[in-house]
């Protein structure tokens, strides 16, 4: 059985997808399975996974017509054999030496899973130069470095949200059957992945080394995508329907499940376009409204800004947005303006170019500015 | 053929509206359809028509019971029926010809268990259409799809009308729970539709007019409540049982509770005759207290002019309650 089976669900990363893959099958850890799933790439990014199948007969190549990340993941996770799981984004990269190392602290611990700090890095590709954040999983130095038991630590869910950055015991996995959603056309899978490893496992630990490369310069990433608007809200109807399978589960959850539904969505509305904002605070304040009917609102896990918060877009979700997510009219205003102005300025830049780079501009320029010189000098006489 | 719809109309003395009824059946856009027609020992000629649509259009098949109600009636259709979709219609009412196929359509695309359009009703007395918005509130629906019941910001139970005939079912989910109707007078198909609200993964909704309910008919059923005053409790208890069943009761408790005042309100104020008073004791001393109302805190009331009734109700007898 291979220690780490490492998951790689790939569309279109043909940029980045060497430079992912040297990481990967270069670790110092041997003993792997390498899992690519190719989800119907349009780009070059089977060609470059096949290549890496040929020379590596520790990878795994499933090619698939695309379907979504969920599909993919979940493909991945049943095809799996080693005794833990790791997950790569193809855009990213780990250092040589990830595995192994979290690979022996969670056999060394018995863990269901193990996290470690991680860097996001953009790099210039002009220049190469690379911006690196140092990302903590928790803020507190406390909650480093110890076996701890999630499934009774509700607030660890608060740690910095991410699948990759760790490796899952297999066997714990499976227990929970834990799988991504499958939804077609949904993203931010990884949240209801989250929720589940959190809500079940027994053995969990974070270790302050970073190790994982999560580039945030990907113009392709979904983030930045502004079309889907409420995949944050199906992911969490998602979520919501994972924990009451079991009252217990839900009763012990529902207040981080609230708080991560608050911060989700309020990133939700800088992500959208404006023109759906609106629209998207309204079902934010009903949802959070039914919420409040429920019951099922813990106001003590909640900063006082996001309890106010919570009270304003339920109370009047119109005054919210035209307060707190709109543009004010003025600054649109002025924006247009500033814009105008800078396209005129560009614009007579250019004119000036054209004019001083012209032969009648430069046989003037000749014509007023020797005589002049002359005449300074008979002044300068004087 | 494969059989998309299965329609099942269950038929009891209703020779009047009957072929206007079966004429917007059989004349449906959607043709791949079957047609079970379950007479529920009817008196009047009505099993007559019946065997003349049958005679004409071999999608129709005629069955015949004694008279046990409608939901036995569905039941014996639902036993036999073989679409992908089941359609559960009034003999009385009456239907656009693509109702059927624009929802059929939508529950296909969307892989639904549960399709939900809109109706109206019919006002014979007045010979003209009501527009009726509360069998879909569309406003507690999200805007983005899957959608299940979680999803609803209002009570489930009130977001879509717990009757059957607005609504298509897929066969697979309704076999796969166990759906059935309840042999009772009244409220029969209430159980069915609230249980497939709060177990289906899936639904959708056509935000069309599909359907016409005809009102102001003297015979029919809702007219003559008084004959089954106390069935409306039954078909609550039974929900409750099968949410119970279903592992999930304790998250629809709250819903419940409200919906269980509302329909009992509802009840208490349109019930006429003897057994309004019979009524009235029955919620204050037993049954409201069965339903949970009397220990749900007050502040988890969503209506707080239901919960003014209430608290009326159970503070007064019948006869002060009705002075004023």
């Amino acid at each position: 059985m291979a220690k780490v089976s490492i998951i790689i669900p790939t569309y279109n990363v043909e940029m980045y997808l060497v430079e992912c893959m040297e990481s990967v099958v270069n670790q110092t850890l041997k003993d792997i399975e390498i899992i690519c799933i190719n989800d119907g790439s349009t780009d070059g990014s089977l060609e470059i996974l096949k290549s890496y199948a040929q020379k590596d007969d520790r990878i795994v190549l499933v090619d698939k017509e695309n379907g979504g990340y969920g599909i993919g993941m979940n493909i991945g996770l049943d095809k799996a054999t080693g005794e833990y799981i790791g997950i790569v984004e193809p855009d990213d990269f780990i250092p040589l030496n990830m595995y192994s190392d979290l690979y022996e602290k969670a056999v060394e611990n018995d863990l269901d899973f193990i996290k470690a700090d991680f860097y996001r890095f953009k790099r210039d590709s002009e220049t190469e130069d690379m911006e690196l954040v140092y990302n903590h999983l928790s803020p507190n130095k406390e909650d480093y470095n110890i076996v701890f038991n999630p499934s009774e630590t509700p607030k660890a869910i608060r740690y910095i949200m991410n699948t990759w950055s760790g490796i899952y015991k297999r066997s714990f996995i499976e227990e929970f059957h834990i799988r991504h959603n499958e939804t077609p056309g949904a993203s931010f899978q990884d949240n209801g992945f989250w929720f589940q490893t959190f809500a079940y496992a027994k053995r969990g630990m974070i270790i302050d080394k970073p190790y994982y490369m999560n580039r945030r310069d990907n113009p392709n990433s979904s983030v930045h995508n502004k079309e889907k608007v409420y995949c944050m809200n199906v992911e969490y109807d998602h979520i919501r329907e994972l924990l009451v399978r079991d009252k217990e589960v839900w009763e012990r959850f529902r207040s981080m499940y609230w708080l991560k539904k608050y911060n989700n969505y309020m990133g939700t509305i800088k992500r959208i376009g404006e023109e759906y904002k609106r629209e998207y605070v309204h079902r934010f304040s009903d949802e959070f409204k039914r919420g409040l009917e429920l019951g099922e609102l813990d106001e003590s896990v909640f900063t006082k800004i996001s309890w106010s918060n919570i009270q304003f877009i339920t109370k009047d979700p119109n005054g919210f947005y035209m307060k707190k997510v709109a543009t004010p009219v003025k600054v649109r205003r002025l924006t247009k303006k500033v814009e105008k102005l800078e396209k005129q300025n560009a614009k007579l830049q250019n004119d000036i170019k054209i004019i001083k780079g012209s032969r009648s501009y430069r046989l003037g320029w000749f014509m007023l500015t020797i005589p002049r010189k002359i005449k300074a000098l008979f002044k300068g006489n004087k | 053929m494969s059989v998309k719809v299965s329609v099942i109309l269950p038929v009891y003395n209703v020779s009047e509206y009957l072929r206007q009824c079966m004429d917007s059946i059989v004349g449906q856009t959607l043709k791949d359809i079957e047609i079970i027609c379950v007479d529920d020992g009817s008196t009047d000629d009505s099993l007559e028509i019946l065997k003349e649509y049958e005679a004409k259009d071999k999608r129709v098949k005629v069955i015949e019971q004694k008279n046990a109600g409608a939901g036995a009636a569905r039941n014996n259709g639902l036993a036999i029926a073989t679409g992908e979709y089941l359609s559960f219609l009034d003999s009385d009412d009456f239907f656009e010809p693509d109702m059927l196929e624009k929802a059929y359509e939508k529950g296909k695309s969307s892989n639904a268990q549960v399709v939900v359009f809109r109706s109206d009703q019919y006002r014979e007395d007045l010979n003209e259409f009501v527009q009726v918005k509360w069998t879909l509130r569309e406003k507690q629906i999200p805007p983005y799809r899957p959608m299940n019941c979680r999803s609803f910001t209002g009570n489930i139970f009130k977001v879509f009308v717990g009757w059957a005939w607005d609504k298509l079912f897929e066969r697979k989910f309704v076999e796969e729970n166990h759906l059935k109707f309840q042999q009772i007078r009244t409220s029969n198909d209430m159980l069915f539709v609230f249980s497939a609200l709060a177990f289906a993964q899936r639904m959708e909704i056509v935000d069309l007019v599909l359907a016409h309910q005809r009102r102001n008919n003297p015979n029919s059923l809702s007219n003559t409540r008084e004959k089954s005053w106390d069935c409306f409790h039954t078909a609550l208890n039974a929900l409750k049982d099968a949410l119970t069943a279903h592992g999930n009761f304790w998250e629809f408790e709250q819903d419940y509770i409200n919906y269980a005042l509302h329909f009992s309100l509802w009840h208490l104020d349109t019930i006429t005759g003897a057994k309004k008073e019979v009524l009235f004791n029955k919620l204050k001393n037993e049954w409201f207290a069965e339903f949970g109302i009397d220990s749900l805190p007050a502040e988890r009331f969503y209506d707080k002019k239901e919960y003014a009734k209430y608290l009326k109700i159970k503070s007064n007898e019948f006869n002060a309650y009705y002075e004023e």
